[in-house]
This record gives structure tokens, C-alpha cells and sequence, in this order.
């Protein structure tokens, strides 16, 4: 076929679509996939609880990550709050590097920051206390604001996995 | 490449018997440490191989919970806002939606360090907080017992807000914005400076509550809304009790509406009672029916009310109705 032959096609159904198409009513992404995890064909990809609810499920199943007031209408400093917690985020996956085995939970009371989150048994006590401080030393400096992590471990990764897929 | 060769000479080749016999005196000698000093061995053995030291898991404790007994004081337990900690929390705590069978537990649950808990305010630490707060407490003064004791002693009511949110700065716009309430009764007036306030406040005075409310915002700051409000008050009141050399050109043709002592009739009552309108006893009626009928406009109502009134007046019998 050639080029000419395309062009008369394309716009022979470009008329016959224009009368029709003028008005849209199903939504434009059918197809949403952040947040939502293929099932493997062996089954065995697994999921935690925050992983195995899809994004519709928030304030349903379960709930926000990060929690402020910014979020909420007539919120102050909404974009340097977002900016501010994935900051948290990067620094704490790096400082605590393979230690995190579930999402990394903000949340912000007046000034104070409150950083959470679930992580393995794998470094010593010692360790991690010293982390622990490290971290909330640099991240209040950083941000100004008193910030303060709050950790749960669990002895094994498989502890906090809901189900697989 | 002569100076390469030159470089590896001075770097590698020589230095090599150093290097082997420090690698050499720092091996660890297990088997033969006697007496107070470790032996020197410049030549290595197969018996005194490198042996790693084995890596201990360090002991996890059992959950701090299970050691909780019933009656300790949980205040003290959990003295402040905390994220939720399973260990810490005696409680067989479930949070999250499983379509079958049971939510999960509190262990390695995010959900529950993600929703925010009053572990910190049970009902026995508030009483405890309260009773230690009392003591900087007065009582609330007698005087002012009841709203309108209140009222009576501060007409003005000054509303503004703080707001507080998550985050750094403790500052907001909304914090500017100044409302001072007070009833206009409270302020001495007389009939014309009265409608002068009025009309000076417009809308914002409220006639069926009878509050004046002033609200300011347009300085950056409480404080200065704030004394811009009262600076309104106080001129607004000022303003209204000026009289202006032109408003005594006012004519009885430009009244808004009809005052009784200031026309005819007031005259012609006096005139024919011969004694001022004060003096008589049912001037005063008639004066209502008056201003009424000429305020009002002329209805059957009104102008019925104006008859009597002038019967009254008059002394003349009551109108009986002729068939």
C-alpha cells in the first residue's frame, strides 16, 4: 500500500469520525496500572498489605503515607510538604539501605515530623541506634523541624507479606 | 616504558618483603597464647590458619508486653504521642480488610503505625494532667456569672482565629483577620446621630439582632487589624456626632420623614390648648397618630387611629357607628 493509498484512508475515516466523535463519554484511561501488581504464573510474588491494595483503595482498606495537613483543603505549603516527605523517603531507603520492608510512613504533627516504618532484624541493635540518631540528627537539620523515627522490626521479610500473587 | 618499569621497581618490587611480613605478624595466633604477651611468628604454619570469628545473632527479647503486669500506670508506660509499637501495646489490636478470615494482627502491621493513636490521653492521664493544671487555675469570677453579666461589662466581643497545621511555619493569612461585634444600645446616641451611624456602617449593622459587627483583614497582621478595628469604632462614632454647617440648611421639605414637634401641628395643638405640647396629657397620642398617618401613608386603619386620636384629644365622645 502506498503512501498516497494511507493518506485517503486516514482521512476518508477521520470524516466519517468527526460527525460521531465530537462527544466523549467513557473516561480516558481505561487502563490505570500504578499500584497494581500482574499475578505471576507460579504464584509465589509477593505482596504486602500496603502492595496488595490498589490505590482506590485508600481510606477504604487502608490509608495514607503520609499524613498533613497540606493534603486537606485551604492546606498551607502543600508542594513543599510532597517535596519535603519523598526527600524523607530517598534519604531514609539509602541511609537504611535493604532495611525497609514496608512503606515509608510521614506524618507531620504542628513542627514535628514523625518518621515509621517496619524493618528487618539484620543489623545489630547497636547499629541501628546509631542510625536512628544519624537520621533524625541530619533530617531535622535539613528540614528544621524536630523529626523523630519510630521503627518496628520483624525477624524475617516473609513477616510482613499479606499473600501472593 | 623505562620509566614505568622504574615506577613498579620502586613501588611493588621493593616494597614486597614489607608488605609480606606485615601481612604476616598481623595474624591472629590461637593456639599458643602464653603467659601476658602474644608470640611474634615472622613465618606462618598450616596450624595457626585464619579462623573467622562467628557472626551472633544478637538475642530479640520477647515482646515487652507479655511482661506488663494489670495494674501498672499505663500513663507512664506511654507518656506521649508515639507511632503505635506492638510490643509496647497490651492489646490484641487488629487493623486492615481480609475478604475471609481474620484482619491482621498488630505484629509488622503499617496500618496501625500509620493511623494516629491517643494511647497518650486515657482517660486517667487527662485527670492526672487536670488535677496538676488546676493549680494554676482561678475561679471563674462571680461578677460574671451569667451571658448577660458578661454583656453588661464587656459590650465588645473581638473574634479572631489561629489555625494550626503540619507544618514548619506557624504563620497564616487567615490568622489576619479581625472581627469585633458589639450592639449598637451600647453606645450613646441621640435621634440624628443615631441615623448617622447608621447610615455610616451600612450593612454591617444587623437590625434584628442589633449587633454591629466590623470585620478588618487588610493589614498583614492581627495586631494591626486589630487597632484598626477599634480606630473605626472610635471614629465612626466620633464622625457621627458631627454636624456640619450645611445640615442646618435642612428644611422641613427635606425631612426623610415627618417629625411631629418640628411642624404645624404641634403649633396649632398648642395653640389651642394655649399651653405647651408637653403639658397636655393626651398630646402624646396623638402625636403617634399623627406621625403614623403621615409616615404610613393613608389607610383606613391609620387614618380611623387619627380620628380617635383627635376625639381623645378633643374630649369628644367616642365615634359610635351610624347605620
Amino acid at each position: 500500500m502506498s503512501l498516497v493509498n494511507l493518506k485517503q484512508i486516514l482521512t476518508k475515516c477521520s470524516l466519517q469520525q468527526t460527525q460521531r466523535s465530537l462527544l466523549h463519554t467513557t473516561a480516558i484511561c481505561n487502563r490505570v496500572q500504578s499500584g497494581r501488581y500482574r499475578i505471576t504464573a507460579k504464584k509465589d510474588f509477593p505482596l504486602t498489605y500496603e502492595m496488595a491494595n490498589p490505590p482506590h483503595q485508600i481510606a477504604h482498606r487502608k490509608s495514607w503515607n503520609s499524613w498533613n495537613t497540606s493534603n486537606l483543603q485551604g492546606g498551607l505549603r502543600s508542594s513543599e510538604t510532597a517535596v519535603e516527605d519523598m526527600f524523607i523517603r530517598k534519604f531514609m531507603l539509602g541511609t537504611w539501605h535493604g532495611l525497609f520492608v514496608s512503606e515509608i510512613i510521614v506524618k507531620r504533627q504542628h513542627n514535628m515530623i514523625r518518621v515509621a516504618g517496619i524493618i528487618r532484624q539484620s543489623i545489630s541493635p547497636r547499629k541501628v541506634y546509631f542510625l536512628i540518631g544519624y537520621s533524625e540528627e541530619l533530617l531535622s537539620y535539613w528540614l528544621q523541624c524536630p523529626t523523630k523515627i519510630e521503627l518496628q522490626t520483624v525477624a524475617d521479610r516473609k513477616d510482613v507479606i499479606f499473600k501472593y500473587i | 616504558m623505562s620509566v614505568i618499569t622504574r615506577i613498579l621497581d620502586k613501588n611493588v618490587v621493593k616494597q614486597l618483603p614489607k608488605r609480606a611480613a606485615a601481612y604476616y605478624s598481623n595474624k591472629p595466633n590461637i593456639e599458643e597464647d602464653i603467659g601476658e604477651f602474644r608470640v611474634l611468628y615472622l613465618k606462618t604454619s598450616k596450624a595457626q590458619a585464619f579462623t573467622k570469628k562467628k557472626y551472633q545473632k544478637p538475642e530479640v527479647l520477647p515482646p515487652r508486653s507479655n511482661e506488663m503486669p494489670v495494674d501498672q500506670n499505663w500513663g507512664n508506660v506511654w507518656p506521649g504521642p508515639r507511632t503505635f509499637h506492638p510490643a509496647t501495646v497490651p492489646l490484641p489490636l487488629r487493623q486492615g480488610y481480609v475478604s475471609k478470615g481474620s484482619p491482621p494482627d498488630k505484629y509488622a502491621n503499617a496500618e496501625l503505625m500509620k493511623i494516629p493513636n491517643f494511647l497518650h490521653l486515657t482517660p486517667p492521664v487527662i485527670e492526672r494532667q487536670c488535677a496538676a493544671l488546676k493549680k494554676f487555675c482561678t475561679p471563674w469570677p462571680k461578677a460574671l456569672s451569667n451571658d448577660e453579666l458578661c454583656e453588661k461589662h464587656f459590650p465588645f466581643e473581638v473574634i479572631s482565629s489561629n489555625y494550626c497545621h503540619s507544618s514548619p511555619s506557624i504563620r497564616d493569612p487567615m490568622a489576619r483577620i479581625v472581627t469585633i461585634k458589639f450592639k449598637l444600645n451600647d453606645l450613646k446616641f441621640d435621634e440624628k446621630s443615631r441615623d448617622k451611624y447608621l447610615r455610616l456602617v451600612g450593612d454591617r449593622y444587623n437590625s434584628e439582632t442589633g449587633y454591629v459587627t466590623i470585620v478588618t483583614d487588610r493589614c498583614p497582621t492581627q495586631k494591626q487589624n486589630y487597632d484598626y478595628a477599634m480606630y473605626l469604632v472610635t471614629a465612626l462614632y466620633h464622625e457621627s456626632w458631627n454636624v456640619e454647617a450645611w445640615e442646618e440648611l435642612k428644611t422641613e421639605a427635606d425631612m426623610e420623614k415627618y417629625i411631629w414637634e418640628n411642624n404645624e401641628s404641634k403649633k396649632s395643638v398648642e395653640k389651642l390648648f394655649g399651653k405647651n405640647s408637653e403639658d397636655i396629657a393626651e398630646s402624646k397620642q396623638y402625636a403617634n397618630a399623627v406621625i403614623n398617618f403621615m409616615n404610613e401613608g393613608e389607610s383606613d386603619y391609620t387614618l380611623a387611629n387619627y380620628g380617635d386620636s383627635v376625639r381623645i384629644l378633643l374630649g369628644l365622645p367616642a365615634k359610635t357607628n351610624v347605620l
